[in-house]
């Protein structure tokens, strides 16, 4: 089992880092320059992907959190972790290319804009979901508070989005979930989807190789502790 | 042994990588006493949490009278009693407010008669209106003996009840465990003092490492050689 | 019945130890005036005047000074692990939950009049011409505030950190509470219609609502060993 997901992990690895190179090569060469914000806005084909991948694995360590607590399976909550770390790393990519725009778009590094501030908030409370896991003597324990805070994160974050957006807006209006279908032009939403794409398989890739990390990690733990691994224990042999 | 009131079967409990208590089983008749040996560390007080539902077992099954433990349900909580060799005690509090406010946590009606007699029959009734801060430590471990069986709870639990009592708290509480005595309740006593575990024990258990080393019928124990099979099985299992 | 029984004997519990050591509320208290002096010092009043951002000012004092004694909830069970015994009682975690928010909310509702009073008297503000519509704004965000603050005080008291994780923890989810809190009290402190802060009143009942079900919800996670 782990093996095949390991497999998959790097066939989506590699699909990634093609969708990758696809995504530069139209970024860079093929993609019209949009007219009002020039060139730099083609850096929302890097910032948007990974700004939904940052929030598609919260999602996943919500979902996976509130399992554990109801199944009390260690897979979930080492699922949980592992989608935990590749969100904390696109959130990071999010934080990192925010910054460039703004300063070109908007003539500061930072500005308090809805989307960009949910994102420091949710890199925030990733902060506290891996600190709260390490800060426990009894590691279950430290598991469950973690899905906790998932959960509430998750339920707390729409209600974060509502305030700070009514708060104040001063991004550009979305283009693409505009309700009377989508306005950019086809090349833009071409090259957007392909960043998402791309940075979805990447983030699976990456979700999959540490998920069974993971796996091996709790067999080997197991191991030294003088009892015979679980499931995983045929991963770590063969 | 008569008809089996209390079943514990398979209980195991890992802390990470630690199991502390290793696949412990038996079962006890309406009103017998069980006594659990061991040296320090080897899982006896976990294994008392784990009988009086506040810690859950990773593995295994508890019940009394054919209601299975689940975390966090009332009725459990209801029928057990547990006293610790800590007194679990609010020490802001007065003597008569800590047991008026357990008994409200247990639904119980009658506080403004019973909370009186139970401070009577512990020896307490004359300090009824102090804090419990000023108590000595033995009065404490009285105080806490009340509060445990407040509820007249059918199976309860004693955690090395006498560690750290004077001769005076001793006696009242060798009295009123023989009281306990009274053929309906299911007793589990923990303690490494041999003749004061001996002296009210039906059964008679030894724990090592987690597992249960022995598990025999008083009327089956050498009181003479006790000590030495006691470090045998110790050394042995050790 | 038996559970308001149960969820009485907890909040009566809490607020006669609370009554007898004083030690929550003092320390917020003085907390709370000490922030007013500062404040006053830190804010040069040539460049802007403290009434125009004490309503900001008000609620980073009522949520800094709530932290210290909302991170104290579950220390002072811990003491003579009481707590254990509490957990050992036939009370659904759910009440056990409702209980301490009902505890710490009186205490922080307490604390919060006292910060008004302090900026009062500080800064000469007034209340603006609608008290209830105030109170409402204020009662509500502290509500949700100490639902939130309740059950990670529950988390970070278990954990090896201890009080240093809470505002981690806490800190990024309170975001609604101190946008809505502190622009409907500013809107209330200027006189404007109540109107205007009825969305914002909504709003922070709807996150004192979600805070309280989903604490109430999961509280047992935390609590359980």
């Amino acid at each position: 089992m782990s093996n095949r997901l390991r497999s998959l992990g790097v066939v989506l690895g590699f699909l990634g880092v093609l969708l990758v190179l696809v995504l530069h090569w139209q970024v860079f060469y093929w993609v019209a320059t949009e007219r009002s914000m020039g060139v730099v806005q083609r850096i929302f084909y890097i910032h948007v992907p990974a700004a939904w991948v940052a929030f598609m694995a919260f999602g996943i360590v919500a979902l996976c959190g509130a399992g554990y607590l109801w199944l009390k399976d260690d897979r979930l909550d080492q699922a949980a972790l592992s989608a935990a770390e590749g969100g904390m790393l696109f959130t990071t990519i999010v934080l990192l290319t925010g910054p460039l725009w703004g300063k070109v778009a908007w003539g500061v590094w930072w500005e308090w804009e809805l989307r960009l501030t949910l994102t420091l908030l949710l890199w925030f409370i990733y902060l506290g979901y891996f600190l709260v896991r390490k800060s426990t003597e009894n590691p279950q324990k430290g598991k469950r508070f973690a899905a906790v805070l998932g959960i509430v994160g998750a339920l707390d974050i729409p209600l974060i989005h509502i305030s700070v957006k009514w708060f104040r807006s001063l991004h550009p209006e979305p283009v693409v979930m505009n309700p009377d279908g989508p306005t950019a032009p086809p090349d833009m939403l071409i090259t957007l989807f392909t960043g998402v794409a791309a940075f979805t398989c990447l983030f699976f890739c990456f979700f999959l190789l540490r998920y069974g990390l993971e796996r091996m990690r709790h067999a080997l733990v197991l191991r030294e502790a003088g009892r015979p691994g679980g499931p995983v224990a045929n991963g770590v042999a063969s | 042994m008569n008809n089996p009131v209390l079943r514990a079967s398979g209980l195991t409990r890992d802390f990470g990588p630690l199991r502390a208590v290793d696949g412990v089983g038996f079962s006890l008749g309406e009103g017998e006493l069980l006594t659990v040996f061991g040296p320090n560390g080897a899982g006896k007080t976990t294994l008392l949490r784990i009988l009086s539902g506040g810690l859950q077992p990773t593995e295994g099954v508890v019940s009394l009278r054919g209601l299975e433990q689940k975390s966090g349900d009332p009725e459990w909580y209801r029928r057990v009693g547990f006293l610790s060799h800590q007194s679990f005690i609010y020490g802001h509090l007065t003597l008569d407010e800590n047991l008026r406010f357990f008994g409200r946590l247990f639904g119980l009606k009658d506080l403004s008669t019973r909370v009186p007699d139970r401070l009577e029959q512990v020896g307490l009734a004359s300090r009824a209106g102090s804090p419990a801060r000023t108590l000595s430590r033995g009065m404490r471990q009285r105080l806490a003996l009340a509060r445990s069986l407040l509820h007249d709870p059918e199976f309860v639990l004693l955690d090395e009840p006498y560690t750290g009592l004077d001769a005076h708290a001793a006696s009242v509480l060798r009295e009123v465990l023989t009281t306990l005595k009274d053929g309906r309740r299911t007793v589990v006593l923990v303690t490494h003092n041999i003749s004061q575990g001996l002296e009210l024990a039906d059964r008679v258990a030894v724990q090592v490492r987690g597992r249960f080393v022995l598990l025999q019928d008083r009327a089956e124990v050498e009181v003479e050689n006790f000590e030495r099979t006691y470090r045998q099985r110790v050394e042995e299992a050790g | 019945m038996d559970y308001l029984r149960q969820v009485g004997a907890l909040v009566w519990k809490d607020l006669v130890v609370e009554l007898r050591t004083r030690e929550r509320v003092a320390a917020m208290g003085a907390f709370t005036v000490l922030v007013g002096i500062l404040f006053s010092f830190a804010i040069d009043p040539s460049v802007v005047q403290p009434q125009d951002i004490a309503s900001g000012l008000i609620w980073m004092t009522v949520i800094f000074g709530g932290m210290l004694g909302l991170g104290r909830t579950f220390h002072l069970e811990e003491d003579d692990g009481a707590f254990q015994c509490v957990l050992l009682s036939p009370i659904p975690r759910d009440a056990l939950f409702l209980g301490k928010v009902i505890a710490n909310f009186i205490l922080l509702t307490v604390v919060t009049a006292l910060v008004f009073v302090v900026f009062a008297l500080f800064f000469d503000l007034g209340f603006g011409d609608h008290p209830l519509a105030l109170a409402a704004v204020v009662l509500l965000g502290v509500l949700g505030f100490v639902a939130v603050g309740t059950l990670f005080s529950a988390m970070s008291a278990r954990t090896t950190m201890g009080e240093t994780l809470l505002p981690i923890l806490v800190f990024p989810l309170l975001i609604p509470v101190v946008i809505y809190g502190a622009t409907a009290t500013s809107s209330l402190l200027q006189g404007l219609p109540v109107s205007e802060v009825d969305g914002n009143i909504r709003m922070l009942a709807a996150f004192a609502l979600v805070a309280l079900a989903s604490g109430a919800g999961l509280f047992r996670f935390v609590v359980e060993e």
